[in-house]
């Protein structure tokens, strides 16, 4: 036998393929799909960039193949991915003693120097730790040594990243484009260096949106969070997020990798701009992207036409918070529809709001597949609409939907959410109301003018208080509370034509809701619920209960305490130390306004001052107004 | 025009499966900026079927596709543009214009040779192995079929056309299979091997390589 490294890869590389080869979705695993980056060389930093979920959803996230673009522009750097394996391959991989694998060069993960993660929603953080302990790195930040990799996360769970505080080592805050190669460039620094762990990450806390929370203490009184107190003088007192300013020279995806199986968002995404306008109040990624930033309609058009090329994919999707807002959307909607349906180039537009979608615009899409429309009014009366700030109103919806249906949609998706704060029983009877009104609209309709038959699907999420937003201090309603609601509504929905109710409570959106707003205690239930098999928690099958309830239970806490407390507006916060730019007073005015039922207008209107007196150095949109150029 | 094309799954996409074959090559066609022809209709697709599906897992040098054009392509043209848009592992080895033949090519398919590597997973004696492998060709082999009604049991003798070992050494061993494979269903390799397993009394693990799928082109005029 000839143990030279070279075998030995050789031999483990068949080993993994063998262990591929035994799973149901072999493809999840394999990589080599066309475009994926190859680098040789001795000496690469090698970055994993993992995503807490699957391959299906992981390869759909625009945001990691940028990054996955950015650090392989590097010359130093060498990035390759990693998805949750699903349970079939985590039992193989446990039975074999084989080490989780990146998908380029099959290496495991323990050999990486840096181990990022994606943090895209609450309810993944069970699957880091199956990809840490599968890959024999300890969970807690804390027992890695020296040679352990440094395990990096991003993403929007960051603005309240505190329950996974003990197990990540640095966060990255906002925008990543420029972030993450000051954090290589520094990384690459201490390691020529030969820093220590420490040194290197007092090195990197101070680049401004890093965050490394060994440097910080929490404090808590009567059971509550109280404080956090730093334990590392040079670590900064608040983190401010970053955001990228001019976004249509940002680096972008590059060459995108054309996967083999089929994946969630298997198209070119068109990422018009970044941030939003509108200021839903339940609504994180209306605060955390802002200020609004748009790239330009030919920069887009030169990347669609180019990665249509590379790829081969057959649609083109314009995909933003609000893609209606688009400042050129009236230009672009049928810029995009002449040029590509031509060549059987299907265009979607998963986010565009009724009231800035017109009627010729819908027309035109006549030619293209009708993928269902949806419409997010989000709350059925507009009392509550005018609570959380939904400038939509039932006029504008209505008359929407009828040019649709007469465009020749039948399918229709509506989204709402029950348990907003100060929702009453008449506002959730006012979905159905709408969805009447709805049904109404098709079928009063001359047959020959409209489709066969109208599927009108009405969804009902449940309201989760969010950090960062004018309602982080709500509470979630109780479970007894979410079921009556959903009761109410479902008989009220009972025989509406072409109305098909979906809703869909589930003890994650409690979960989730209590890890949006919870602190550092909750590492240790998560890692007991992990011990007890909690995994893919977002995934109804997967979800374990159980395991929950014993490791809430062990640790004397709730689930209650963190999801269905009001806290106050004077309270600490377990996030305040984060920086989200959109200041504390402006959050506590929006509060207010949203119980006296007012209105704060789009920021294209005015300027509501969300930066405090920094709006001039954040917003180009509130300079562009200052200049009189607006 | 209608062209048909052989090509070869090799082991760097043995795992894709039949379904993500076809986005595969239709994603492959754009690339090369094929001028396809698409079906009418509501949701229109391109009009490319394959002679028959490859098991997950198996690699082949012999599969067999159609695909109809809007315009004239030269074979050669077709398989230079098409090979530069593949990713590796997939090409086209050879193409021709099907002139006016319109039917399937699926029953024009005979018979398959399969090349098999089998890694026992304890050395297993040649006499033994050679003794098993020949006796799959005499009486009948009754295996477990799933079917849409549940779990059959069938005779898969009449499918193997041919079994024989090929190349030996102690842990290992390569065996040449022909089995009928035609538009009524085929040889199904998996459940031979289950029979050869039970009949030698180890279990060994496999590679399996389609080396030729047997056509009749007698209809096609050429
Ligand atoms: S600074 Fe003004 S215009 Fe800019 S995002 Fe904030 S509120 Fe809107």
């Amino acid at each position: 036998m000839n143990f030279s490294a070279s075998t030995t890869a050789e031999e483990r590389l068949e080993r993994i393929n063998a262990l591929i080869s035994r799973v149901e979705k072999p493809t999840r695993y394999m990589g080599g799909e066309l475009n994926m980056r190859v680098k040789q060389g001795e000496g690469l930093f090698r970055f994993a960039l993992c995503f807490p979920d699957t391959y299906e959803i992981g390869m759909s996230h625009l945001g990691s193949r940028i990054i996955y673009n950015v650090l392989n522009n590097r010359e130093d750097t060498y990035a390759e991915r990693c998805y949750a394996p699903w349970v079939d391959m985590e039992a193989l991989l446990r039975e074999s003693g084989e080490k989780l694998f990146s998908l380029e060069t099959k290496r495991p993960l323990d050999e990486f120097h840096v181990i990022a993660f994606s943090l895209l929603y609450e309810m993944c953080y069970t699957n880091i730790l199956t990809m840490l302990e599968l890959s024999g790195i300890p969970l807690r930040s804390c027992e890695r040594g020296e040679d352990a990799p440094l395990i990096v996360a991003g993403g929007p769970c960051v603005c309240n990243s505190e329950p996974i505080a003990e197990i990540v080592d640095v966060f990255f805050f906002g925008d990543g484009e420029e972030l993450v190669n000051e954090f290589m460039d520094a990384y690459a620094e201490g390691r020529r260096r030969g820093a220590k762990k420490r040194e290197l990450l007092l090195d990197l806390c101070a680049i401004p949106g890093v965050y490394v929370p060994a440097f910080y203490r929490a404090e808590y009184e009567n059971g509550q969070f109280a404080r956090l107190i730093k334990t590392e003088e040079a670590a900064p007192d608040c983190i401010e997020r970053r955001i990228v300013r001019d976004l249509d020279r940002a680096e972008f995806t590059g060459d995108l990798i054309v996967p083999y199986m089929s994946i969630v968002h298997d198209r070119i995404a068109l990422e018009l701009f970044r941030g939003c306008t509108r200021g839903c109040r339940f609504c994180q990624a209306g605060f955390i992207y802002r200020p609004i930033r748009e790239r330009r309609m030919s920069t887009l058009i030169e990347y669609a036409d180019e990665q249509l090329k590379r790829t081969g994919h057959d649609e083109v999707s314009l995909f933003s918070l609000s893609s209606g807002d688009y400042s050129e959307i009236h230009e672009m909607v049928p810029a995009v529809l002449d040029r590509y349906t031509k060549n059987r180039i299907s265009v979607s537009f998963p986010s565009l709001r009724i009231d800035s979608f017109l009627k010729d615009d819908l027309e035109k899409m006549q030619g293209v597949r009708k993928t269902g429309l949806t419409f997010a009014p989000e709350a059925g009366t507009q009392r509550m609409r005018d609570i959380i700030n939904k400038g939509v109103n039932e006029d504008d919806l209505l008359r929407t939907v009828k040019d649709a249906f007469e465009a020749g949609w039948q399918g229709v998706k509506l989204y709402f959410m029950i348990g907003l704060p100060g929702e009453t029983d008449e506002d959730v009877l006012g979905i159905a109301e709408l969805a009447r009104k709805v049904s109404r609209e098709f079928y009063s309709m001359p047959k020959d003018k409209r489709g066969k038959g109208l599927r009108c699907t009405v969804s009902a999420s449940t309201f989760v208080p969010k950090p960062f937003t004018p309602f982080q201090w709500e509470p979630q309603i109780d479970v007894d509370e979410v079921l009556r609601r959903q009761a109410l509504l479902r008989q009220a929905l009972k025989g509406i034509r072409g109305v098909e109710f979906n809703c869909h409570f589930s003890e994650t959106s409690r979960l989730e809701a209590c890890f949006a707003r919870g602190d550092r205690r909750l590492a240790e239930v998560m890692i007991g619920a992990y011990r007890r098999g909690a995994r893919f928690d977002s995934w109804d099958e997967h979800f374990k209960k159980e395991a929950w309830d014993e490791s809430f239970a062990e640790r004397g806490l709730s689930v209650d305490m963190f999801a269905n407390r009001r806290i106050s507006t004077d309270e600490p916060l377990a996030w305040q130390h984060m920086d989200a730019l959109v200041t504390l007073d402006y959050l506590k005015k929006e509060h207010e306004r949203a119980f006296e039922g007012i209105v704060t207008p789009d920021c294209r209107e005015k300027c509501n001052g969300c930066f405090g007196q920094k709006c001039a150095t954040h917003c180009g949109m509130h300079s562009a107004r200052a200049e009189g150029s607006l | 025009m209608r062209i048909i094309a052989a090509f070869s799954k090799l082991e760097p996409v043995k795992f894709v499966s039949h379904l993500d074959m076809q986005r595969l090559f239709q994603r492959a066609f754009r690339r090369a900026e094929l001028p396809l022809s698409y079906s009418k209709g509501f949701n229109p697709h391109p009009l490319l079927s394959f002679a028959t599906a490859l098991s997950v897992g198996y690699t082949s040098e012999s599969e067999y596709f159609d695909v109809m054009l809007d315009e004239y392509l030269s074979p050669e043209e077709f398989t230079r543009r098409v090979n530069a848009a593949l990713p590796e592992g997939v090409r086209i080895t050879s193409a021709l214009d099907a002139g006016d033949f319109k039917g399937s090519l699926t029953p024009l398919m005979r018979s398959a040779d399969y090349d098999a590597v089998l890694s026992f997973d304890a050395p297993v004696e040649r006499e033994r192995l050679e003794a098993a492998v020949s006796s799959l060709l005499d009486g009948e082999l009754i295996v477990d079929k799933k079917t849409k009604g549940g779990i059959k049991s069938v005779d898969i003798r009449p499918m193997l056309l041919e079994a024989s070992v090929a190349d030996y050494s102690e842990n290992h061993a390569r065996l040449e299979i022909r089995g009928v494979l035609s538009a009524e269903g085929g040889l199904p390799p998996e459940l031979l091997f289950g029979v050869l397993e039970e009949r030698l009394g180890a279990s060994f693990s496999r590679r399996v390589h389609r080396k030729k799928i047997e056509m009749d082109w007698s209809d096609l005029k050429l």
